[in-house]
This record gives structure tokens, sequence and C-alpha cells, in this order.
């Protein structure tokens, strides 16, 4: 076990001892002390992949602050457009809040993809920490639809486009389309009534079902603490290193948060997200029109399917295909329960690693063929 | 025009220096702060008799030695050659007016690598006090170095009214001492000095983490004393900053607060978001420092060091491309632009022509003599500050429009304080308008290809 008993240094800054005594006594801040000390945290050769959880909540909490700051000014409807054109290049600072929030939107799904994986392979989805994988699938799915419904507000003729072709996708299946046009798009065209449904979405619906999910996962991680890889939990508990959360985890947490969030400043600062050209509806397609990159994997798999099999039937096998690595993932816990190394077990990490690979192949051929 | 020009695709040759230069201020001011590092750990550690510590220092010396010289030194000699095909004029101004501060700074350096040599070997084969006497020397012939090269470059930005007075007289060597302190010399200096001290830290805390086997009791006790380093940053850099603000002129203020409400491209905005990035960074080191180095010495990785150093290597960076773009539309304040033209040259250039005399005048043609003469110092055709995106949706004539107010320079041009006038007759500015339309237009001939080098 790493050490941690070191002499407080000279010059430590202290909470003045009345003031803390006073919030101790109201706050049980000693019983929350004692119980991050007694709480411990593996270490080992993948401890590494245990900072991406923490780092996607990071860069939520980046989203959240700086998506609180762009709704001082902006304003969805017919005016999205030149609110957002306001926000970067007239607002002080307006284009480091809405380059922060960008940059830190596809970070956060960067790290919850990592920390996804990081869980699958580790089989911290296994019992009983079941819940905690569902809780975090949920919580992938409401990212994905975070970014997409927050990609359409600036309204400028990238995600005009893009939009458009991504709601073609829904609309095909069967029975979808008048759904997709009445609730989702509100009219046959994207519009500003899309834009307001978006932004409802994106800024009210999403938050009250992200929340509370966040919550209970986060709990949840606490209740069965961290994970660990198979061949570290088959060693025996003498040879297992573990370090106290407070202080010594907790500040290399903190340590990869400022990293983290150097680096969306980095990011925001260096390369700030510019605007586009207004959307013109009736202005045609501009080429290579394609989704965030984080949709790309899966634009790619219709696009390819589509080929091999041309019409609806492609539409739907690309569809179907994309809807069992979904079923999969959802049940996994179910299929690969309880054993590290036995044949459901290494089927598993297999069809992960087929997962893996094709997400990554799918989205470099996706930007290739653009 | 009487120098070849230097093209380089993509980064521009702009970039060929801040890139050098960049990874050079690392490495020598490390080479600053480390030597006076080097110098107070070896006195600590046989004023304690401590061994142990001793062989900590001499382990860090290894590294200091091969760090300092030999990727400070190639880097440095890089530096002569990148600027002096990048900017010949600007060098060769610098030149003429500082030889006599260069051959110190020569004289310096060389007894600095000598020393860090000798202090290197010399461990265990040399007495005790003369060893420490080298340390000292050493931190001295190091510090003189960053004296006077602080001396020119600071004189860039801020030459001093005394030797603009004499500017272009052949008489400019006569005001050497009122140009080497000039306005920003003393901030500077502090600046400068802190981030030494800085990155000795830093630097020292990549050894220290790696402190294993029988030195690893010591670990905790060194990283705590490199840390230590960073304290004259932390308590000082804001105060010294405000001090060396209000220093530099005050356009140069203004291009640091240009960025501050748009991100519109050809405004120089950049600088103040490189200047956001300096203080982000500087304040992030500062903190996993505390947190991680200070408070848990044990748990303080490689990898963490590493992380601190590639912060410190974006806050130099972010702070070195700030310091070189307020300068802007100057390489030598009120003196020469960044094309190299001379402010005295431009009535002369006006009326006789900027491609007059030029060599290359019969190997390529006047617009694209006029192009690689004052457009290519800041502008590639297709890269960093992309003439071709530039230009993007401008036909012919708009062409012209903007050729035409970056040569009167207006008083409503919104390039009058960060581009250098355009000068040349009418002629020649027509023929870079027919230069740069036939470069925006479909098959138009790129400069790289039509032309390597004009060397």
């Amino acid at each position: 076990m790493a050490t941690s008993s070191f002499p407080e240094p000279k010059g430590a800054l202290k909470w003045p001892d009345g003031i803390l005594k006073w919030m101790d006594e109201r706050l049980g801040l000693t019983e929350l002390a004692e119980f991050a000390r007694h709480k411990t945290v593996p270490q080992h050769k993948h401890s590494f992949w245990y900072y991406w959880g923490g780092i996607s909540l990071l860069f939520f909490i980046v989203q959240l602050f700086t998506g609180i700051l762009l709704l001082v000014y902006y304003r969805p409807g017919k005016e999205a457009f030149d609110s957002v054109r306001q926000i970067t290049y007239d607002v002080d600072f307006g284009w480091l809040i809405r380059s922060a929030h960008s940059w830190s939107a596809n970070l956060m799904v960067f790290a919850v993809f990592v920390h996804m994986f990081s869980v699958f392979f580790m089989k911290a989805y296994q019992k009983p920490r079941e819940f905690g994988w569902w809780t975090g699938l949920a919580l992938l799915g409401a990212v994905m639809v975070f970014g997409f419904s927050g990609y359409l507000l600036p309204m400028d003729e990238l995600s005009y486009f893009a939009t458009k072709v991504g709601l073609q996708i829904p609309s095909m299946i069967p029975g979808m389309s008048g759904l997709v046009n009445d609730l989702v798009r509100g009219g046959s065209q994207v519009g500003e009534a899309t834009v307001q449904r978006f932004f409802a979405l994106h800024a009210v619906v999403l938050p009250l079902l992200f929340l509370p999910l966040l919550g209970i996962h986060l709990f949840l991680v606490q209740k069965h603490g961290n994970a660990l890889p198979p061949g570290e939990a088959a060693k025996p508990a003498s040879e297992r290193r573990t370090i106290p959360f407070f202080p010594n985890f907790f500040a290399q947490d903190l340590a990869m948060w400022l990293l983290a969030l150097n680096i969306v400043t980095i990011l925001a600062t260096l390369f700030p997200w510019d605007l586009g050209k207004q959307a013109d509806p009736l202005s045609p397609a501009p080429m290579g029109i394609h989704p965030e990159w984080y949709f790309m994997s899966q634009f790619q798999l219709l696009k390819v399917v589509g080929r091999w099999i041309p019409g609806f039937a492609g539409e739907i096998a690309g569809m179907g295909l994309f809807t069992a690595v979904l079923a999969f993932l959802a049940i996994v816990p179910l299929f690969d329960r309880d054993t590290a190394f036995g044949r459901r077990a290494r089927l598993t990490t297999w069809l992960g690693v087929l997962m893996l690979g094709g997400m990554i192949g799918l989205t470099i051929w996706g930007y290739a063929a653009l | 025009m009487n120098y070849p020009t230097w093209d380089v695709p993509l980064i521009g040759s702009v970039w060929v220096i801040g890139a050098i230069a960049i990874f050079h201020v690392m490495i020598s001011q490390f080479a600053v702060g480390g030597g006076l590092y080097l110098a107070l750990a070896e006195q600590k550690a046989r004023r304690e008799g401590r061994e142990d510590w001793l062989e900590v220092i001499r382990r860090h010396s290894k590294f200091f030695l091969i760090l300092t010289g030999v990727f400070g030194a190639v880097s440095g000699v890089g530096i002569w050659f990148s600027i002096g095909l990048a900017s010949p004029e600007s060098t060769s101004a610098l030149i003429h007016n500082f030889v006599f501060g260069w051959a110190m700074e020569w004289c310096f350096f060389f007894v600095e690598i000598a020393t860090a040599a000798v202090y290197y070997y010399t461990w265990e084969r040399v007495d005790a006090k003369t060893h420490q006497t080298l340390a000292w020397l050493y931190a001295g012939t190091s510090f003189c170095t960053l004296v006077i090269i602080n001396g020119i470059l600071s004189f860039m930005l801020t030459p001093g009214d005394s030797w603009l007075a004499v500017a272009g007289t052949g008489h400019e060597a006569s005001r050497f001492w009122e140009a080497f302190f000039n306005p920003t010399y003393w901030p500077s200096l502090v600046l400068r000095s802190l981030v030494c001290s800085s990155l000795a830290g830093v630097w020292a805390l990549v050894t220290a983490s790696q402190l294993d086997g029988p030195l690893e009791a010591l670990k905790a006790e060194v990283i705590r004393w490199s840390a230590r380093w960073l304290v004259p940053s932390f308590l000082l850099m804001p105060v010294a900053f405000f001090w060396y603000l209000s220093a530099i002129p005050a356009n140069s203020r203004q291009l640091i607060q240009a960025g501050v409400s748009t991100i519109g491209s050809g405004l120089f905005t950049q600088v103040t978001r490189a200047a956001l990035v300096s203080v982000m960074t500087s304040a992030t080191i500062l903190a996993i420092v505390y947190f991680l180095a200070w408070r848990n010495p044990m748990d303080f990785k490689l990898g963490h060091s590493v992380a601190v150093l590639f912060l410190a290597f974006a806050a130099t960076g972010a702070t070195e491309h700030a310091r070189e773009m307020i300068r802007k539309p100057f390489t030598v304040s009120q003196y020469m632009y960044s094309d190299g033209v001379r402010r005295s040259q431009i009535a002369g250039f006006n009326q006789a022509g900027f491609t007059t005399d030029s060599p290359w005048s019969q190997s390529m043609s006047q617009g694209e003599l006029m192009f690689r003469g004052q457009c290519m110092n800041c502008h590639t055709v297709d890269g960093y500050r992309s003439m071709r995106r530039l230009m993007r949706n401008r036909d012919r004539k708009a062409i012209g429009n903007m050729l035409t107010v970056l040569h009167d320079t207006p008083a409503s041009s919104p390039y009058r304080n960060f581009m250098p006038p355009l000068v040349g007759t009418p002629q020649e500015i027509d023929a870079l308008g027919d230069y740069l339309n036939t470069m925006v237009g479909a098959g138009g001939p790129a400069l790289a290809r039509s032309s390597k080098s004009s060397h």
C-alpha cells in the first residue's frame, strides 16, 4: 500500500478551528472525512482507467455551467442563429463559453465511451454491479441525445443539414414517420419549431432525466466501490494493493480534473468553435454533410449495409444490426454473470474487442469516404 | 528585397522559428533556474552533511547536462539558422545594433556550457569547496546570459525614444545601453527570472518523481524542496505581469484585449486566447504541484511530473507566442515592420518600387516577388494564415480594393494596427492583385508548386 504517513507540510492551509467546529457540528464533516479515509481504491497497473468516470463527470459539470451561461444570450426559434452569432462575435468571452461548451461536449462523449469500454473489459458489470452498468448505459444514451439536440441549436448550414439527414433515418421505420414529424421535428421540415423542441429537450427534459440517473449511478459506484479487473481479482487478497480514497486518490482525481480542465481550455481558446453560414432551407445541401464524429460509425454502418442490401431492406438491416449491438450491451450482465475466465467471459471480451474495433474502423472509414 | 525568401509550406517560416524558440526557451530558462537550483541544493546537502542528497543532485546534474548542453545548445543554434532564413532584414538590424551584446552573451554561454560539463564530471574528483564554486560559477554565468538576451528581446518591443531618435542614421550603436535598458527591460527580467525558478522546480520534479531503490526514502523531501521553487512565481508573477503590462505600448495592450469579445479572424484575437492559455496552465501547474507534489509526494509519479511539464510547455509556448504577437505589425517596434520593411523606406519603395532591385526579377513574376517579399513572412498559401482561405469569396476587384486599403492604411482600416502597410508602385500592387487572384481561382498556382524556393 502506498504510504501517506508524512508529516503535514509546514504552512499547510487550515480552516480556523472555530469555523471548522461550527460547520462540523451541523454538517457532520468529521464522519464524512472518516468515511472517506477508510474507503480505499484498488491500486494496480490498470488503475488509470478508474479516472475516466470522474473525468466524464467533470465534463458534464463544465457543460452545466457553460450551458447556464449560454442561456443568458441564446434565443431559440427564428433568432437562434443571430443569438449564437452575437455570443460568438460580440459578447465578451461569449466565444469562450460557447467553445468550452462545445469542446467539453465532445470530450464528454469521448470520456464516456472510454469509461464504458474500460468498465466493460474490467467486467465491472458483473454481480453486484449490474444496475451500475444499466444506469451507465442510460447515461450514455442521454449523452448522445444531448449531443444530437445541441448540435442543431446554432442553426448554421452544417448543423441544419446534418440534423435533417439524421432525422430522416428514424422516419424510414414504418410507423415512425408521423411520430418524428409531430413530436421531434414539429412539421415536415426542420425549422423554427424543431429548434424550439430541441432546445426544450436539450435544456430541460434531458437534464431532468440525466441528473437523477447520475445520482443513482454515483450512489451505486459508492456502494459497490471500484471493481477489480479479472487478473487482479484472481490474486490473493494479501497481494492486492489499495490506497486511501482520501486524501491520496482524491488528490490524484483532482489532478486529473485539473488536467482535463486544461485540455478543454486549451482546445477552446486555441481552436474556438466557429459559426458557419446561416442555414437556408431553400439552398442545396453543401457537399460532405456528415454527422458528428460520435455518430459516424452508425452512419457509416447504415451506408455500408445499404450498399450491400439496397432499398428499404438495407435500412432495416442496418438499424437491426445497430439495435442488436445495443441489446447485447444491455443484456451482457445477464449473459456473462460471475465468472472471470469462463467461456462466456472470453466470448464477451472478444465481442467487446470486435465492437470497439468496429466503431473505430467504421468511424475512420466514414471520414475517409467523405 | 535583396535577401532570399524561405518558403515553408503549411506552417510557414514563422512557426519554424516559433517551434524551435518555444522548445529552446523551455530548456534555456531551465538552464538558468536549474543552475541556481544545483548550487543551492549542493550547498544545503554539504551544510547538513547529507551524502544521500549529494547522490540525488549528482543524478539530477547528469540529466541537466544532457538536456541543456545538448538540446538547449542545439536549439539555440537552430534559432539563429531559422531567424536568419525567415527574417534576414530583422536579424541584420539586430546584429548591427547588438553585436557587442551578443559577443558578451556568447562569452558567458561558452563558460556556462564548459562549467556544466566540468561540474558533472568532477563529482568526487575535486574537493567539496571547488565543486561548490563550480556550481556558483555556472549559476552566475547562466544568469548573465539571461540578463543580456533579455535586453535584446525586450528592445524589439520597446526600443525606447532615445534609440528611435537615431534609428536609421547609422549611429544606432551609440545608444546601445539606452536600447539595452529599454522601458520593458526590468519587468521582463523579473518575469523571466520567476519563470526560470519555476522551470527549475518543474524539471527537478521529473527526476525526483523517479527516485526509487535506496533513494526512495528521500523522495518526499526532494519533491517538497523542488516544489518550493514555484513559490516565488505564485507570489510575484501577478505583480510582475501587471508591471510588464504597464510598460508596454498602448497598442500592444489593445492587442491583448482584441479577442475578449470575438474570435473574428484577421484581428489577432489569438493573442488574447494565448494569454488565457498561459494564465490557466500556470494556475494549474501551481495547483497540481501543491495538491499532489507537496501534499502527497510519495504518490507523485513520473506521469504526474510529465503532465506538469506538458502544462509548463503549453504555458511557455502561449506566453512566448503572445509576447511575439503583441509586437505586431513590427519586428522592432516603430522602426521595422514584420516583413522587414523599415518605416523610413516606405516612401522610397512607393516611388521607386519594392521589387526594382530584386536579383530574382527575371526568375519569377512581379506579383510573386511582392507576395514573397511582403506576405510570406506571416502567411502561407494553404496552411497557417492561409492566403487562399483569406482571399476566398473575393473577386479580382475585391482583392484590389483590399490591397488599396493595405497600401493607403486609412484610419478606418481594421488592419492598421495589425499588418504592415503594403508598399510598392501601383503597377506592383496590381501585379500582386493578379497573382493573388490566380492563386485563389481554380487551378491557380500554389507557391510551393510553382517554385520550390528562390534560394
